[in-house]
């Protein structure tokens, strides 16, 4: 097993480099002329040439991929050009909140999203099956914004029992943090419950219908020890692989949210980045999220060999 | 039991089946439009809203409506009314005229996406599947552009150029089109095993009519389904890149640019973000609905499953 870890790590390596690659290139794909979108209206061509030459357009895209690609290896993302610091420390900086507000989510996602996606496959084809199913399409259907505007209006403005917006530290301690998060947390794990219910209802279907399971009824063993250790185990590979798959759209959720309820992360940098044309930290925050996306769908492999033994690579 | 079953069949041990007309009602199978909505709600259901909002994007100047941007800053945040039926936005314009012209923009968006995307995704999946020397290649280009999140994909894209409609369609369909093109990919794969194809490449079928013949229209079902979700995650990401300031500019309205404008008011003047969000959940739950339908009439075995 340890073997296929470390196979599995090294996989990973020439993916990063493809998404660096990637990344990279997002300047030479944009149409247009990304430094005088950058300079702005106003700018001279004097301010445009010194952009270009602060992106390396005016040098060849392979050399200076390389020299880019080594920076990063070290950890240097390059220089906001609004503040003139480095884009690694903005970044460093804004990382709790942003982490802070992920974690939140993905444990009431999962806490809740399960146990529903378990209980249609139980009651497949009545009424809290179709609550489920509908719940599931209109998650997908509302932008995570107006859920986030819709649960601040009831909850924090009309019922006053949450904190509208803002962010606390958790070294300030941890129930103002998290009472600061609840909102915010329930608004991004809109989606991804939505998703991940509607994959455990899917697989649990196909599970229940596996004969051991019957051999399980026939033994006389409870539904709900049916439901959750024999069925749930087993269809746990497909419903770890979208709790996986599925970061992709917290991240891109939680640069929404951090918005709609002012928490100081990596989404408002990135949104304040987006209105002052700050390319470097806008490239920064996304090399970074799709490292972290990797990683976690490297610990996604990982764990199907932990939860299914039968898997050899 | 063995001289129970030697014995010669007996008139008591033939079961007679009765006429089938007894048991079973000859199934009433209604024919035309209102049997297809019947037998697929979704799609119905769907479609129509659908419709509804294309007549709306169509129609928009005949709704009753006045220009979008005629600015009245004397009339600033109007609540609904009879003047203003979705009230108006912090420079006096109209948010019902907004938001039925707006129609056009997510409108436009989604489906220009789901097309651009698709066939994208079409031609380099078709590619990777049946050349086999390029396949490595493009797998591990496109590991890479589906290991960057959607969304930041295409707000990095907007972050370096002009917010236009077509800036915006290009940027999110570069977010999409991987999706599409491991799609087409594992379909390929998994026809290229089949029978048929090994039988039409033995008859010496050349390349292109075997992809045009035998590929191509097994794989309309899957790449229809696909198309639909692209375009519901497209109107979604669309409203998101607006919203944050991303997007398309003001001045043409959109459903996402309307609540962008509303996002400072939204504790005090909650309906300006109202009324487009309605707008753009219900058609996005359309698409989505249709999507649904879609895979489920297209293929039965999917039905009921996800």
């Amino acid at each position: 097993m340890f073997g296929f870890i470390f196979r599995r790590i090294l996989m990973t390596i020439p993916v990063m480099g493809f998404v660096a690659l990637f990344v990279f290139s997002l300047l030479y794909i944009a149409p247009g002329d990304p430094a005088a979108v950058i300079a702005g209206d106003q700018a001279t061509p004097e301010d445009v040439a010194k952009i270009r030459a602060g992106l390396g357009l005016d040098r060849p895209f392979l050399v200076r991929f390389a020299e880019w690609f080594f920076r990063v290896m070290q950890g240097d993302l390059g220089t906001s050009i609004f503040t003139g610091l480095p884009v690694s420390q903005m970044i460093a900086q804004r990382i709790e909140p942003t982490l802070s507000l992920m974690v939140v989510t993905l444990f009431i996602a999962i806490f809740v999203a399960i146990p529903m996606g378990v209980v249609a496959a139980w009651k497949c084809d009545t009424w809290i099956d179709r609550v489920v199913m509908s719940f599931a399409v209109l998650g997908f259907s509302v932008p995570v914004f107006v859920i986030g505007y819709l649960l601040a209006y009831a909850f924090a403005l009309q019922l006053d029992w949450l904190p509208v917006q803002g962010y606390r530290p958790i070294k300030n301690g941890v129930w103002p943090w998290f009472e600061n998060l609840i909102l915010p947390a329930v608004t991004l794990g809109f989606v991804y419950i939505a998703l991940i219910a509607r994959i455990t209802r899917a697989s649990m279907l196909e599970v229940l219908q596996q004969d051991y399971i019957r051999t399980a009824r026939a033994k006389g063993v409870s539904q709900k020890s049916i439901l959750f250790l024999h069925a749930l185990k087993n269809a746990a590979i497909p419903i770890v692989t979208v709790i996986g798959i599925g970061v992709a759209l917290l991240i891109g959720g939680a640069v929404v949210t951090e918005s709609v309820f002012a928490i100081p992360g990596l989404g408002r940098l990135t949104v304040d980045a987006i209105l002052r044309r700050d390319y470097p930290i806008i490239q920064g925050v996304v090399l970074m999220f799709s490292f972290v996306y990797v990683l976690i769908n490297l610990l996604v492999d990982v764990l199907y060999t932990l939860l299914d033994p039968r898997i050899r690579y | 039991m063995r001289d129970n079953l030697a014995r010669p069949l007996t008139e008591q041990d033939v079961v007679v089946a009765r006429e089938l007309p007894d048991i079973l009602e000859p199934k009433k199978r209604r024919s035309g439009l209102v049997g297809f909505a019947f037998r697929h709600p979704a799609i119905a259901v769907g479609g129509g809203v659908l419709l509804i909002m294309f007549l709306i994007a169509l129609l928009a100047p005949l709704l009753g409506t006045v220009d979008p941007s005629a600015i009245a800053p004397s009339k600033r945040t109007r609540a609904p009314s009879a003047d203003f039926w979705f009230g108006s936005d912090m420079l006096g314009r109209d948010i019902y005229s907004r938001v039925m012209y707006g129609a056009r923009v997510s409108l436009t968006v989604g489906f220009g996406v789901a097309f651009f995307a698709s066939l994208i995704g079409l031609v380099i999946g078709l590619v990777s599947g049946m050349v086999r020397w390029s396949d490595g290649i493009i797998m591990r280009v496109i590991d890479g552009m589906m290991s960057i999140p959607p969304i930041l994909l295409a707000i990095a894209l907007m972050a370096l150029t002009r917010g236009s409609m077509g800036n915006v369609i290009l940027a999110i369909t570069i977010a999409e089109a991987p999706r599409v093109a491991r799609l087409v990919r594992g379909v390929v794969l998994s026809l290229r095993e089949q029978p048929y194809v090994d039988a039409a490449i033995a008859a010496g079928t050349r390349m292109p009519k075997l992809i045009f013949r035998h590929i191509l229209p097994n794989m309309l079902a899957p790449i229809i389904v696909q198309a639909t979700y692209i375009c519901a995650s497209a109107m979604i990401t669309e409203s998101i890149l607006s919203f944050i300031g991303a997007g398309i500019p003001p001045s043409t309205p959109s459903w996402g640019n309307i609540m962008a404008e509303g996002r400072s008011l939204w504790q005090v003047k909650p309906f300006i973000i109202f009324f487009p969000a309605i707008f753009l959940s219900l058609t996005v739950l359309a698409v989505n609905l249709l999507g649904d339908g879609l895979r489920d009439a297209l293929d039965p075995r999917m039905a009921k499953r996800i």
